[in-house]
């Protein structure tokens, strides 16, 4: 048992934070007497931990997890990039059982913390339609895979740069994203094309809009249809953030700035 | 009622037969107040009150004694019923002379009964309602704030033991004036405080219902010039270049919109 205990040692040695994936006070309260630098991340904080990063998704994959936790960590000065981190997770069960050591600036940033926290919009409003576009994505409409886009944030600018393509469904309606009967909404209303427009405060605008945003230098990855260009594009010309879910292959992207800064897949959530 | 039943018992039974009657009667006392006990906690368990008080020092209290709210109120009927069937049996019986008494505890006894009721609802009431608040308001990292939890409780504290006292027959009047001009001085307070909020929501649910402008639209509300992005109970908010104005409702409504077509 020395050599496994001599192992685990090399393992902590000399790190500079520890984050730890709990929302179990127990747990907590083990280190919060230590010295150590410890950053709670979870998806609400439940351990009511001064240094916390929230999960906007229940990440599935530990890489995943651990890329959103250091990239937030490191957002808010939490950590240093030159940190070593010693990352306490739990892959199998619903207690800690993994751990993992990684340098703060291993990877290269994603972009997702920055997506959630840093949009115009609610970073609530963000995590929702991220939820409803996962599992429009996963079921799809009567079992065929279905193509949305949602366009979240800056609603005023969005609907004076856009068209409708026919009667507006949520007009003179005040549902918002999260409500638990948008999903199915949604949901049938993605059968027709266009855009959804959702407001800075998650209230539902609009649907089938036509986007008519300048395109000009929208650099988007080749391959990718004209939904992604439209949604590349508004998002250049508004401080809107929009998210896509292709029907071809059934990813979720987002994009910021023209940019495309995120995808995922939703069998993977 | 009770006065009734042993002159009609008697003139229908011999005495030995009233005394059968008596036992007979305070049998059934034993196994209605059983099954009072036992609906009670069923009752309790099925309408989800066990989940409600979990948490409450009162809860918490008789808990240590090794019981439960439940079980406590389920006890203090089966014990209620219990003593109303023996109070008619022994009448039955004619075994107490002093009916005149007996009478009065009768009378009396439904009283108290409620007055214990409403200490342990009250208790309960105002443990649940500032645990509530204080849930609520947790995201508010404020010391201050738990100052709105506890008056709520001790309102409802003073408010059960009001009802409590005036069951007993105590002399309310003056805690009962004490209490109007707490309430009083309550609503005054909040509603100079609210006035604001009051107006804005009210002026908010003619602008959400008829949408006068809707997000999107450029709007002018005195020199405020620019596009609507959110409109909610009590503020617009409309942002020009680089500027955003949150303008609350009733300013909107005093000045009136001006949309811009075109």
């Amino acid at each position: 048992m020395t050599g496994l205990g001599d192992l685990l040692n090399d393992v902590v040695e000399e790190i500079d934070a520890v984050l730890l994936f709990t929302e179990d006070s127990e747990t907590f309260k083990r280190f919060d007497a230590d010295e150590i630098n410890t950053v709670v991340v979870g998806t609400s904080n439940a351990v009511d931990a001064e240094q916390f990063v929230s999960l906007p998704l229940q990440f599935e994959e530990i890489d995943g997890r651990i890329r959103f936790g250091i990239e937030g960590a490191l957002d808010q000065e939490l950590i240093e990039e030159t940190d070593e981190v010693v990352c306490l997770t739990s892959s199998f069960s619903s207690a800690i059982d993994s751990i993992i050591r990684v340098e703060a600036d291993q990877f290269t940033q994603t972009g997702l913390y920055d997506l959630f926290v840093n949009s115009r919009a609610d970073a609530d409003v963000v995590r929702d339609v991220f939820e409803v576009a996962i599992e429009l994505g996963k079921k799809g409409q009567k079992g065929k895979p279905v193509g949305a886009l949602f366009v979240v944030g800056d609603a005023g600018k969005v609907m004076n740069k856009s068209r409708p393509l026919s009667y507006n469904p949520f007009e003179k309606s005040h549902v918002h994203v999260g409500d638990p009967i948008v999903n199915v909404m949604l949901k049938e209303f993605s059968r027709l094309d266009g855009a959804f427009v959702i407001s800075d405060g998650g209230k539902i605008v609009s649907a089938y809009r036509y986007l008519e945003p300048g395109a000009e230098g929208v650099d988007i990855p080749k391959g990718l249809g004209a939904r992604h260009m439209a949604a590349g594009a508004i998002t250049k010309d508004t401080n809107a953030t929009a998210i896509v879910l292709s029907e071809s292959d059934g990813m979720v992207r987002a994009f910021k700035a023209g940019e495309l800064v995120f995808e995922l897949d939703p069998e993977e959530y | 009622m009770q006065i009734d039943w042993p002159t009609l018992i008697r003139s229908l039974f011999s005495e030995e037969a009233a005394l059968t009657a008596a036992v007979v009667l305070l049998l059934t006392g034993v196994l209605l107040s059983y099954l009072t006990w036992r609906w009670t906690h069923t009752l309790f368990r099925r309408t989800g009150i066990n989940e409600a008080v979990e948490g409450t020092t009162f809860e918490r209290t008789v808990a240590r004694f090794g019981t439960s709210t439940s079980g406590i109120i389920a006890t203090l009927l089966a014990i209620f019923v219990y003593v109303l069937t023996a109070i008619t049996a022994f009448n039955v019986a004619r075994l107490l002379n002093f009916e005149l008494f007996w009478a009065q505890v009768t009378r009396n006894l439904p009283g108290l009964f409620i007055a214990v009721l409403a200490v342990i609802v009250g208790l309960i009431a105002g443990d649940k309602s500032e645990i509530i608040i204080q849930e609520r308001l947790r995201s508010v990292k404020l010391p201050e704030v738990s100052l709105i939890g506890a008056t709520a409780k001790y309102s409802i504290y003073y408010i059960a033991a009001l009802i409590a006292l005036a069951q007993l027959g105590v002399a309310t009047t003056a805690l009962l004036v004490l209490l109007a001009a707490y309430a009083f001085g309550l609503v005054f307070l909040s509603g100079i405080a609210f006035k604001q909020f009051l107006t804005a929501g009210a002026a908010g649910v003619y602008l959400l219902l008829v949408e006068p402008y809707t997000i999107g639209d450029e709007v002018r509300i005195d020199d405020k010039r620019g596009i609507v992005q959110e409109i909610d109970m009590f503020v617009t908010r409309i942002e020009a270049d680089g500027e955003e104005y949150i303008i609350p409702n009733q300013q909107v409504f005093r000045s009136g919109i001006i949309r811009i077509r075109g």
